[in-house]
């Protein structure tokens, strides 16, 4: 499998302001691959880095064996990009808007923009002022696709989508993914990692800290179960069950609220011996991931309670 | 405290702005108050003033101009209306800029009322506009008391209280205007059309006889109906309370609208006044073939063209108006001076047939022009610092098309539009000097509207050389403030005895004087020369730099 794209220690400085730190990674061609981080990790940065918008303080960027930066140009020939906050002219009709960008990329088949139009549900005939943010979003979307790069890079592209038109997008990464293509895509909702990325990485604080197959953050996960039994159920019958780690009884006598990593198998099987009454079961969100991944040590722990507040 | 309501955030918004344009005009005043000691040192120089400020009556009435609040008055004539620009920019963004920035529905999430925010945003305008007042008739009695005028601090201050209201009235109408329109730019860039066709408007009755009734049309007219810093003129409380009742009902009219429409919605116009809608179906949306969808060049061309349009009525429309006006102002001159032996010889050449004096009168319009052509050039310098200030260029700079060429592309179109205004302005004053029969002579009249096409040019490339590095409020104020200084070190700097190096580092000082002398080949070349540096340096740091976001 081919490297696409590859960073090596790539560092940006706004001045005394953190940007990245040391950001190493690489993405195959073919994958696609999930960039997470709460707002202000550094998500943006390091695309923007990507794209050639900013000049690496240092370390490299590579895509296509290209440098981002001093080969900028050729780099774009081979990338559709969507910004994370998109601005464009309001006075141009989504069209127009679709031409314009068509013109100055070259490639685009017409027939295939009308499809990705239609997929997207777009009325292209109204004024980009005129668009709801998540009209805005599709125009977005359709001018990244339209010409069929090679790499898609993707910052939080369904910021403002519609539950249907999300399910569309990730049937159109899904094929983006058959046809061999490479999707970069930056988000900070854990589930539309999950749907879509064969690979993430996370970033605090500039910095990343973990990157992996999609399984393995998958395995950091902690369900927290709230069970309300007919009759007071004995929390000891919990606590040595797989994958607990907490059990807390709630003041009412009737409710137990567990903490769970892993599958909920064993739980759901132990809870049966008794007559239930509610059983929900949370997901973690990426905050409490990010938490829970540092739990261990009690100062990353506080620092990362800093990041997601 | 400055966030304890929208009056006060919106005042401290202000604060720049107040300082700014009031120590700005107010020093303006004072150099132009100081001066008068200079240019009425002899009997022989001051008789020179007063027949000189008699022929350029179209620009203010001259009373008492050998005094020095006649001078002022005289000298800064309309020019001191360049004030209006910031309650007109004001104005549109008061309630549309909001808007379109999406902060006026945070803003109306608030427990208060529509009415309360944009009376609390209006009441700002109004102290930001007293208080320029203050600091601008500050500034004119320390002038006058430097050369012991003869008005007091109170004329002063109502000089200043004259012209904030004559502003206001501009700010209320762009306020107003921006009830119709979509974007802040838009209703800005109507009054300003307005506040030049206002000007002209009130020219009229000093130029043609017997049209008081025309120009009492023009806010401007009641403006210059008080002269405070004449005591012997003194100041007409009618004419002031027509400006506050034009303010009123101009500001009481935009947020009655206000209140009533949807917001980011513009008031609904009358068919017969809208413009015709196309009804494009989906299917039929792509592909467009519009001509300016494809390049950069075209794009931008486009994106200039409405207010190319509208510069270049004003100053070709303005350049063909100065013919007629120097024909009629060579009438006026006649009559006056026929009876006088000591200008016997000057009446020779009134009457349109001598190409050499009629090219001296009109010499300071074309003047005029270039400053104007420039200031066309200062808001498209500014347009192309906003675009990456507002994230357009994010999206073009992600096609394969290099930097250098998004910026010459840019820069190109721009010329060309400064081109246009140029060859427009040549080509109505070519009209206007057919038409009229005035003697002129046509390579002189083509050197003086071609030679501001570098002037254009060098202050547009220093505005892309500066926001290289400056955000665009920066940029653009550094841009007006060096038009404005060159513009005074031209204007008023021989008549101070300014040293010859420092005349040269105006702009203006290389136009010269091309409708007497034709072209100054050399210095447009230099000038040329130094815009082509400015650009190239422009372009390397545009290469080199983060884009912002």
């Amino acid at each position: 499998m081919t490297t696409l794209v590859e960073t090596q220690g790539l560092t940006k400085r706004y001045g005394s302001s953190r940007g990245i730190e040391d950001v190493t990674f690489e993405i195959n061609e073919g994958e696609v691959f999930g960039f997470l981080g709460p707002n202000g990790a550094g998500k943006t940065t390091t695309i923007r880095t990507l794209m050639g918008l900013l000049r690496p303080t240092a370390g490299s960027a590579h895509i296509g064996g290209l440098d981002c930066w001093e080969q900028s140009t050729d780099v774009k020939r081979l990338v559709g990009y969507l910004p994370g906050e998109l601005s464009l002219d309001p006075n141009l009709t989504g069209g127009q808007i679709l031409e314009y960008f068509g013109n100055l990329r070259g490639g685009v088949d017409q027939t295939y923009l009308k499809q990705l139009i239609a997929r997207m549900g777009l009325d292209p005939t109204r004024k980009f002022r005129q668009y709801s943010s998540g009209n805005k979003r599709k125009i977005g979307i359709v001018q990244a696709f339209m010409h069929r790069p090679r790499l898609l890079i993707l910052d939080e592209p369904t910021n403002g989508l519609d539950p249907l038109n999300q399910q569309e997008f990730d049937r159109m990464v899904n094929e983006v993914r058959e046809e061999g293509r490479t999707v970069f895509l930056s988000s900070h909702i854990l589930t539309e990692v999950e749907q879509t990325c064969t690979r993430v990485a996370i970033i605090r604080e500039g910095r990343l800290v973990r990157v992996g197959g999609v399984t393995e953050l998958k395995g950091l996960k902690r369900h927290e179960v709230t069970i309300t039994f007919a009759n007071a159920a004995p929390a000891e019958a919990f606590k040595s069950l797989e994958g607990v780690e907490q059990v807390d009884a709630l003041p009412d006598g009737h409710t137990l609220r567990l903490a769970v990593s892993g599958g909920l198998d064993s739980v759901v099987k132990a809870a049966a011996q008794y007559q239930v009454v509610t059983l929900t079961s949370q997901e973690p969100s990426l905050e409490e991931i990010f938490l829970r991944y540092y739990e261990g040590d009690g100062t990353a722990a506080r620092e990362a309670r800093d990041v997601v507040q | 405290m400055w966030f304890n309501s929208v009056f006060l955030k919106t005042l401290r918004d202000y604060r720049i702005a107040i300082l700014g344009w009031g120590l700005g005009l107010g020093l303006l005043m004072y150099v132009v108050v100081d001066a008068i000691s200079s240019v009425t040192a002899t009997a022989a120089a001051r008789a020179t003033l007063v027949s000189l400020a008699s022929s350029f009556a179209w620009l203010a009435e001259p009373i008492r101009v050998d005094t020095p609040g006649g001078y002022a008055t005289w000298k800064y004539g309309f020019t001191i209306l360049v004030l209006a620009l910031w309650p007109i920019l004001a104005g549109s963004r008061m309630l549309r800029g909001e808007e379109a920035r999406g902060t006026m529905d945070t803003l109306l999430s608030l427990p208060r009322g529509r009415g309360r925010v944009a009376l609390e945003k209006l009441a700002a305008m109004w102290v930001a506009l007293l208080l320029m007042a203050v600091l601008i008739g500050l500034l004119t009695y320390l002038g006058g008391a430097h050369v012991n005028a003869d008005y007091t601090f109170g004329d002063s201050l109502l000089f200043g209280l004259n012209l904030a209201l004559v502003c206001g009235v501009f700010g209320g109408l762009a306020l107003f205007i921006s009830q119709f329109t979509q974007e802040n730019r838009g209703a800005a860039g109507i009054t300003g059309g307005l506040l030049a066709l206002f000007i002209v408007v009130d020219m009229i009755h000093r130029i043609v006889p017997n049209t008081d009734w025309f120009s009492r049309l023009s806010p401007i007219y009641y403006y210059n109906l008080s002269k405070p810093l004449i005591p012997s003129y003194g100041t007409d409380p009618v004419a002031m309370l027509i400006m506050v009742a034009l303010s009123v009902i101009f500001s009481g009219a935009a947020i009655w609208l206000f209140v009533r429409r949807d917001i980011g919605a513009t008031v609904a116009l009358p068919r017969w006044l809208s413009l015709p809608k196309r009804a494009v179906r989906p299917e039929d949306a792509l592909p467009a073939h519009a001509w300016s969808l494809q390049s950069i060049y075209t794009r931008s061309l486009a994106k200039m063209a409405v207010p190319t349009f509208w510069w270049t009525v004003v100053i070709a429309g303005y350049a063909a108006l100065a013919v007629f006006i120097t024909v009629q102002t060579e009438k006026q001159l006649r009559s006056l001076f026929e009876s006088s032996p000591l200008f016997a010889g000057l009446i020779g050449n009134l009457g349109g047939s001598n190409a050499g004096f009629n090219a001296s009168l009109l010499g300071f319009f074309w003047v005029m022009f270039a400053a104007l052509l420039m200031a066309f050039a200062v808001t498209q310098a500014s347009r192309w610092a906003a675009d990456e200030e507002d994230g357009l260029q994010e999206l073009v700079l992600s096609t394969p098309q290099p930097r250098l060429k998004v910026i010459l592309a840019r820069f190109g179109a721009l010329t060309t539009a400064t081109v246009f205004i140029a060859v427009m302005t040549l080509a109505l004053s070519s009209l206007a000097v057919a038409v009229s029969g005035l003697a002129l002579d046509w390579g002189n009249l083509a050197a003086a509207s071609l030679s501001m096409i570098p002037l254009g040019l060098l202050i547009a490339a220093l505005g892309y050389l500066f926001s290289g590095w400056l955000r665009t409020a920066i940029d653009t104020g550094l841009l007006a403030f060096l038009l404005v200084i060159w513009f005074v070190i031209s204007f008023v700097g021989p008549e101070l005895k300014i040293p010859d190096g420092v005349l040269r580092l105006s702009a203006f000082y290389y136009y010269g004087t091309p409708l007497t002398d034709g072209l100054p080949v050399g210095d447009m070349l230099l000038v040329l020369a130094v815009a082509a540096v400015a650009l190239a340096l422009a372009s390397v740091r545009f290469t080199r730099k983060d884009i912002a976001h």
